[in-house]
């Protein structure tokens, strides 16, 4: 049985200007979540907002369990004001997560709040001894910064900052480092881009997932995590399927049910017919969509 | 009061435990809300709407939130009959619950064949025809509009469907519901059901988009329950009065016991539960336990007592 739970607010700060940490007191659900899976949350009791809300997991700590959202409609602001000791309704984990099973060398991708459910990877990843890139791309220096923090937070041996030509390198580095005993250096390393150059890479994120796929290596990246807005997901599915590597993305769709029931919250999916995103979803094997059709 | 209150109901040709029935399109097939509880506990449980052949149903968007309300236009996915009768029907049956199976076809003759292969199947103790479904471009909206389609849907499904009752679900999207209503009586209804969803539309302003693919949607949600009411109140006289056989089953906005009561008062013999089944998944159950703590409240022995009770 799924227990609809309430669970009581202890933490609920700004991270930046609009993006908030939610953390709740809920060993049930924060034992079983794992990356990419996502839990459904009543804002607020009765019918404003009506509808309970997905939203992913960030992280575990200990019994409790970390949301990362961002303000964005009536339900986040409201959400926004919920201070400690209130309780709220929700019950998960809910659909498929990234499955980080066979990967020896994972690049994360994130696009702006992308970074969500791609920090609890990362720290999934970190904990396995796997020597992951992460890829972050957002606006601007501003934007990124509190998200990067999150990223920082959740990291035993914390992330460093690297460029694109020790990107390129990094695997190569990062395996001999691993076959070793954990010597406690970072096991992430991470590139940054930012739309405007105010940090990191000026451009998009996928300029980076390009440079680190296209060097020939040979120890090439075996597994390509996603999430972030829909052009950016279409833009990594089209690099890895040309690199030919293995592609997860994590999608979103306005979803009612949350358990598979309504086929509200569908995309399209190669070969005809739609994927529900809370159930087969929300990460899928990029050759799984029919990116055409996004 | 001593004792629990009686919260059978008899509906439409069954027996039911309780009133509260999980309405179509809301809850799968049934399956995706055993991990939240046992569908025992409800009255009954309506299948998303099956058609003679898989549909794959509108691009997304297909779902928009509105105040106290929300559109859907799905567009009556589902995975055709064959597959619900090999895959969901045989866990359905094995469920101690009434399991009612909405039917979506697009001509009288499609009504007459489904209804003719779930007729009498383990599992399948009656059967819902949806005319109403403002979703689909060609389809039933024009049923359901007009008593004359309305009645010959009706009346070649319950040709076909032998012992199996027939309910009827109506759409409020029509000046008025009452001659439709007859003519489902008329032609054999056991049960008529009503409301479906408001036809209604959301826009986006900042990308001057609608929301949904589909443009329409069909309105859900609290914000519809004044529309229901009316529409149950305003059938129940003549349909009482003209075919007393006939119950009237009450939905639209309904999210709690109280909800469920006044639907009953307004002359309903028992209600589906939808939208709220979005707000928390066991919805269901506690708006019928919710029920029950109402006629303990108020002193009502027999939950049917309730039934067409209004004071005006």
């Amino acid at each position: 049985m799924t227990t609809i739970v309430k669970a009581k607010v202890v933490g609920n700060q700004a991270v930046r200007p609009e993006v908030f940490l939610l953390t709740l007191e809920t060993p049930e659900i924060a034992a079983a979540a794992r990356p990419g899976q996502f839990v459904m949350l009543k804002v607020a009791p009765g019918p404003d907002p009506l509808l309970a809300r997905p939203f992913s997991v960030h992280g575990t700590d200990g019994g409790k369990l970390l949301i990362l959202y961002q303000v964005r409609g009536k339900g986040t602001r409201l959400l926004a004001e919920a201070e400690p000791g209130l309780e709220l309704t929700l019950w998960g984990p809910q659909g498929r997560g990234f499955d980080l099973g066979g990967a020896k060398r994972p690049i994360l991708v994130a696009g702006g709040m992308g970074m969500a459910p791609l920090a609890f990877a990362a720290k999934v990843l970190e904990e396995r001894a796997i020597p992951s890139l992460f890829l972050n791309g957002g606006a601007n220096q501003e934007s990124i910064r509190g998200l990067e923090d999150r990223l920082e937070a959740m990291l035993v041996a914390g992330i460093e900052r690297g460029s694109v030509e020790r990107l390129r390198s990094f695997f190569a580095a990062k395996t001999k480092a691993a076959e070793t005993s954990f010597s406690g250096a970072p096991r992430i390393i991470l590139g940054t881009s930012t739309e405007d150059g105010s940090f990191g890479h000026k451009g998009l994120v996928t300029d980076l997932l390009e440079e680190s796929l296209s060097a020939s290596q040979d120890l090439q990246p075996d597994l390509v995590l996603s999430c972030g807005p829909l052009p950016m997901l279409k833009a990594v599915a089209r690099i890895c399927a040309k690199q030919k590597v293995a592609s997860q993305v994590s999608l979103e769709a306005p979803m009612a049910c949350g358990v598979g029931a309504c086929q509200g919250c569908v995309q399209p999916a190669a070969g005809g017919g739609y994927l529900r995103v809370c159930q087969e979803g929300p990460v899928l094997d990029a050759a799984q969509v029919d990116w055409e059709r996004v | 009061m001593s004792g629990k209150p009686d919260m059978r109901v008899s509906l439409g040709g069954l027996e039911l435990k309780n009133p509260v029935i999980a309405a179509s399109g809301t809850f799968g097939y049934g399956r995706e809300y055993s991990p939240f509880f046992d569908p025992a506990r409800l009255g009954g449980l309506v299948v998303k709407g099956i058609s003679l052949k898989p549909r794959e149903g509108n691009p997304p968007p297909r779902i928009a939130e509105t105040a106290g309300g929300m559109l859907n236009a799905i567009g009556l996915a589902n995975l055709g009959v064959e597959a619900f009768i090999a895959e969901k029907l045989p866990w359905l049956a094995r469920q101690d619950t009434a399991v009612v199976v909405n039917l979506y076809a697009e001509s009288v003759d499609e009504f007459g064949e489904l209804a003719g292969r779930l007729a009498g199947l383990d599992g399948v103790a009656a059967l819902e025809l949806n005319v109403s479904c403002p979703n689909v471009k060609a389809g039933g909206m024009a049923f359901g509009c007009d008593p004359g389609p309305v009645g010959q849907v009706t009346q070649a499904a319950v040709e076909a469907a032998g012992d199996t009752p027939v309910w009827v679900k109506l759409t409020p999207n029509v000046a008025d519901p009452v001659p439709v209503a007859l003519a489902a009586a008329q032609a054999g209804a056991r049960a008529v059901c009503l409301i479906n969803t408001l036809l209604g539309m959301a826009i986006d302003a900042r990308t001057r988009k609608p929301v949904l693919a589909n443009v329409f949607g069909g309105l859900s949600g609290p914000a519809i329950k004044p529309v229901g009411l009316r529409m149950v109140w305003q059938v129940r006289g003549t349909l009482a009065a003209q075919h007393p056989g006939v119950d009237l089953v009450g939905m639209g906005g309904i999210a709690s016991g109280v909800d469920a009561a006044e639907y009953m008062l307004a002359g309903a013999t028992a209600v589906q539960v939808g939208t709220a089944s979005f707000s928390r998944p066991d919805a269901c159950l506690m708006i019928a336990q919710e029920l029950g703590q109402f006629c303990a409240e108020e002193s009502v022995a027999r939950v049917s007592d309730l039934t067409g009770g209004l004071n005006t």
